[in-house]
């Protein structure tokens, strides 16, 4: 008897005890975010580096931090790179890092609260109006002509990276929306690829025509993918009808109707099941149907075109403009990415320089070739090694080719984009899925853009 | 032996009590002995790495995140106070209650079926036999593993469309298409996932199935008891301690699941919100959207939940768990 006596009640007490240590477990993620939360409250209220642009000081040994997202290929390109810059400048010292995308915006909200962002640092159109509206960003306008060049820069381009008269980040490369066509699944189905200058009616009907052909295929073959969750589709066609996607203080210009009628359009298509299936969709991400070899066309940023053929281990893949809507078919550019330096940073000077470095010398757009998008400089472009006929050719050559299309300027980035298209997508598959109408659709994002962007 | 533990057991825990009553009124200690009070003093200096870290890292940011629950936050601007705002905001958030329906279905079935689960292996592996040390070895694995990132993407390879899963429900002549992209199938996976890691409560399972005493199965067999009456009248009244313990350990833990949601779903909840778990969600809304004020009303709620959860469980268990010699 004696043994159960007492391991019962060590056990009991064990119990009382393990209960308040989970409990405490259960508030770990806020106590997490509060134990940053409570440094950082501390520490608001930056500082700004309002002194005159010097160049770049060779007298003294200089330190700088550059920070990116992306893989180790990338990684490979950019240590490339800052060689040769700390080859060119002897007393710079470049120190780099690198995240995957998710990872890289959570740190980066970390330290935007902490006031450590780093002197170099990749920003995105998504984010660049919130960090520069919360005086996180340097403002570059200063720069310009000191020890930052940006006399090769398209106008409507590098008005990307200005926020409020201020330039808060320089884009290095560029892209613009485009319909990848896969060949190889076409030509077994005996297909003619899509033709360029289809509307958006004639595509949705070739889709249909491509998945009743491949209905009997092994793997099945579909005409397309879903892209009504594509925030960036939604927009491009709200610019071929002459409307805005954001006013100027951020809140959405087109209306519940517009919305409404996109999801709609392509109601039929998810009705009679011709999309390439969500569930499956699902299964493969991070990989495409395009890229598992079951959807002969998807719409995306034209550089993404790279990543694709790997994907689908084809170099048989095109590029066309997207749809052309009822009242025509301009297009607009993208920044792929810009390069911004921290409000904060010690060395104004050395960040601009290194910017400046990274987005105009011949040799660093060698070095990246398309793999950030196409450079936005011309030096940079006409430095690349492309291979004639090759993936990298064929989307600096639909770049060139769609360039006279391009004659919108690009939508306003607005604060918390990144957010409201998340929810965009999340929303799009929940459509795909069956699970919620078009109306809903359309009002459960302006539910999501009225508490996450501006104007409200 | 036993009588010694039972003793030192008990004297630890009045020293305990005495130590708190002490600190809490330190002025009123003048007739205590002198080498008392030097030793509780010693006894908080022993405590103090523990104490600072306590204070600093868990009650700290606690009380910050709790006057956080009541601010507009989103980590660049400083917070400014709403009132209740964030709680109302939570209650009419469509994917707020449809995360704490997700959550609730989860502990509902996934941790009594863990828990029978680990129960039945337990009671196998407390059988003499041969080599038995080498089984609760292996079926105790799988816990080991568990938790980690590699066996939530196993667990998303095996059910993924012509996974294993698929394949042996399609040599069963059963539907085929993978569970990962159906939002109805995702749910009994991440409950199979849950239930395929019952080593902890088993080891503690068995544990208790060895403190009861063989007279008493031996006694109830001479009444003519079979497997089952004994199992029913021996073995669950002599467990209930134990059960009750892995119950409320299991029950919080579930509340709090979330990294295997987080990779089977690539991090997004779905599809369709189908894995949208509490925390996960709260994760979303804290460090994705950047809204940390509505996150930490969300934190407060679980709290607030898990603790009434926890104190009816602790009512409850007065009809239905035994201790030893207890004589209620």
């Amino acid at each position: 008897m004696q043994p159960a006596t007492s391991s019962t009640q060590s056990k009991e007490a064990h119990v009382v005890r393990t209960r308040t240590t989970r409990k405490t477990a259960a508030v770990q993620v806020t106590a997490l975010a509060a134990a940053s939360a409570l440094a950082l409250s501390a520490c608001g209220g930056g500082t700004t580096a309002s002194a005159e642009a010097a160049p770049v000081a060779t007298d003294r040994d200089i330190e700088l931090s550059l920070v990116w997202w992306g893989d180790d290929d990338r990684a490979a390109r950019y240590e490339e790179a800052v060689a040769l810059f700390e080859e060119q400048h002897p007393n710079i010292d470049v120190q780099t890092q690198f995240q995957a995308w998710d990872d890289y915006w959570t740190a980066r909200s970390t330290e935007a609260a902490g006031q450590t962002l780093p002197d170099v640092f990749q920003m995105d159109l998504a984010y660049i109006h919130q960090y520069a509206s919360n005086n996180q960003l340097l403002d570059l306008s200063n720069q310009l002509g000191v020890n930052l060049d940006t006399d090769d820069f398209d106008e409507t381009v590098l008005a990307s990276g200005s926020v409020d008269d201020g330039q808060y980040g320089i884009p290095t490369s560029t892209n613009t929306l485009g319909m990848i066509h896969h060949d190889d699944l076409l030509d077994e189905l005996g297909i003619e690829p899509p033709e360029e200058g289809l509307t958006w009616d004639e595509y949705d009907a070739w889709i249909r025509e491509v998945s009743a052909a491949g209905a009997d295929h092994d793997p099945q073959i579909y005409g397309g993918t879903d892209y009504t969750g594509t925030l960036w589709l939604f927009i491009q066609w709200l610019v071929q009808q002459g409307k805005t996607a954001f006013a100027d203080d951020g809140s959405p210009a087109f209306e519940k109707a517009d919305l409404v009628a996109w999801a709609e359009r392509t109601q039929p298509l998810r009705d009679d099941g011709v999309f390439f299936p969500v569930e499956r969709a699902k299964q493969v991400e991070p990989l495409t149907g395009m890229q598992v070899g079951q959807a002969a066309t998807e719409m995306t940023w034209d550089n993404m075109m790279a990543g694709y053929s790997a994907g689908a281990g084809s170099e048989n893949l095109d590029l066309l403009p997207v749809p052309t809507g009822a009242d025509g078919s301009a297009q607009f550019w993208k920044p792929s990415m810009l390069l911004s330096s921290s409000a904060t940073t010690q060395e104004p000077d050395a960040a601009a320089a290194l910017i400046d470095f990274l987005v105009n010398d011949p040799e660093v757009g060698k070095i990246f070739g398309t793999s950030k998008g196409v450079p936005a400089v011309a030096a940079q472009r006409d430095a690349m090694e492309v291979e004639e006929g090759s993936i990298d050719d064929k989307i600096v050559g639909y770049e060139e080719h769609v360039a006279e299309r391009v004659t919108e300027d690009t939508p306003l980035p607005v604060e918390g984009y990144g957010v409201v298209e998340a929810e965009f997508k999340r929303l799009g598959e929940e459509l795909s899925y069956g699970n919620i109408t078009p109306e809903e659709f359309a009002d459960q994002w302006f539910q999501s853009a009225e508490s996450n962007l501006g104007g409200s | 032996m036993s009588a010694t533990t039972t003793e030192r057991g008990r004297s630890a825990g009045r020293g305990g009590v005495r130590g708190t009553a002490t600190s809490s009124s330190p002025a009123r200690g003048g007739g205590k002995p002198q080498r008392d009070r030097s030793d509780v003093k010693a006894g908080y200096a022993f405590l103090s790495p523990w104490l600072l870290g306590f204070v600093l890292l868990t009650a700290g940011p606690m009380l910050m995140s709790l006057y956080l629950a009541f601010t507009d936050y989103n980590l660049f601007r400083a917070p400014t106070f709403v009132g209740i705002d964030n709680f109302t905001a939570l209650f009419a958030d469509p994917r707020f209650l449809k995360s704490a329906q997700v959550t609730a279905v989860y502990v509902l079935v996934g941790v009594p079926v863990k828990l029978a689960a680990a129960l039945a292996v337990a009671v196998l592996l407390n059988a003499k036999h041969r080599g038995q040390g080498a089984y609760r070895s292996m079926f105790y694995a799988p816990s080991l593993i568990g938790a980690s990132v590699s066996v939530a993407i196993v667990w998303r390879a095996m059910f993924i469309d012509d996974g294993i899963a698929d394949q042996v429900q399609q040599f069963f002549g059963l539907p085929a298409g993978g569970w990962v992209g159906d939002p109805s199938m995702t749910m009994p996976m991440m409950i199979l996932l849950a239930v395929w890691q019952f080593g902890a409560p088993m080891v503690i399972f068995l544990a208790g199935l060895k403190q009861i005493p063989a007279e008493l199965h031996e006694a109830a067999a001479v009444d003519g008891a079979g497997p089952i009456r004994r199992f029913v009248s021996v073995t669950l009244p002599m467990l209930s301690p134990v059960l009750f313990f892995n119950l409320l350990l299991e029950t919080i833990g579930a509340f709090q699941v979330f990294s295997s949601a987080f990779i089977i779903s690539g991090g997004t909840g779905g599809p369709a919100d189908s894995t949208l778990f509490y925390t996960f969600y709260l994760y979303l809304k804290g460090f994705t959207e950047f809204r940390m004020g509505y996150a930490s009303a969300m934190a407060w709620v679980l709290v607030l939940v898990v603790g009434i959860i926890t104190a009816v469980l602790f009512r409850t268990s007065r009809a239905w768990v035994h201790y030893t010699g207890d004589v209620r």
